[in-house]
């Protein structure tokens, strides 16, 4: 089970690598994708079943959507793929620029592990989901923020 | 540091250098900005969980509220590069060059 978690994080970190390798936008997609379905089972596995709900309805279902038809607009004669060099030569020197990084700062010897949380007893209380109803009772001035900051990009879009 | 963050801060640099040495299109350099907002995301979404407050919850909430603003406006740029020069190739932004 703890294998899991950490593929998880492995494909998380490795989708954000399949998009920093720019290949063409079609591909690109796809390792945001699958980055963002990986955080949204690691939130899962920590807990915050509301958050990770959020990423998935909000995040994937929303803004890639829009993302993935305005990749229409971007189309390539002839794709490349992960398997071109260009991409594979960006990749690899991404991937090896921030694995030297990690090596050399020594990170690898201070891993620790990190807890969960679902609550205790029986009048327990799960973090998340008490946390987005502060959204709606302390925390309205947030919510009229970010209404209005969102009509605001209504009108810079229309415009 | 445990793995979680060593995840999520690899995917956010890695993301930062696919922005910084983008190649043709406009529109993959709007994906790596996406992945540098997912992986904020996921590092904001954990604070409630080490730090046991619940009201830090809403921090990653609002966070993924203007990076959909971000993404819109982005789009919106996109579109209006390919309606001027019929692609959104990122060379023909040549206006400011000297």
């Amino acid at each position: 089970m703890m294998e899991f978690v950490l593929f998880l994080g492995l494909f998380f970190a490795l989708g954000g690598l399949a998009v920093a390798s720019n290949p063409s936008p079609y591909y690109g997609v796809v390792g945001l994708v699958v980055a963002a379905i990986a955080g949204g089972g690691w939130l899962v596995s920590l807990g915050v079943s509301f958050v990770s709900l959020m990423l998935v309805m909000v995040y994937l279902g929303g803004m890639l959507v829009v993302f993935v038809y305005s990749v229409s607009l971007a189309a390539d004669p002839y794709p490349e793929t992960w398997t071109d060099w260009g991409v594979v030569g960006y990749g690899f020197g991404m991937g090896l620029v921030v694995m030297v990084g990690l090596v050399v700062s020594g990170v690898f010897g201070l891993l620790t592990d990190v807890g969960t949380v679902n609550g205790a007893g029986l009048l327990s209380v799960r973090v998340d989901f008490s946390g987005a109803a502060v959204l709606y009772s302390e925390g309205a001035g947030f919510l009229l923020i970010g209404g209005w900051g969102l009509l605001l990009t209504l009108f810079v879009v229309l415009e | 540091m445990s793995h979680l963050h060593l995840s999520f801060y690899s995917a956010f640099i890695l993301s930062s250098l696919g922005l910084a040495f983008h190649r043709t299109h406009l529109i993959s350099a709007l994906l790596c900005l996406e992945s540098m907002m997912l992986s904020m995301y996921v590092a904001l979404a954990m604070w409630p969980i080490q730090m046991q407050s619940p009201s830090s919850t809403i921090i990653p909430i609002i966070m993924l509220t203007f990076s959909a603003c971000e993404a819109g406006t982005g789009l919106a740029l996109l579109v209006a590069s390919t309606r001027t020069h019929g692609s959104d190739y990122l060379h023909n932004f040549n206006l400011l060059r000297c």
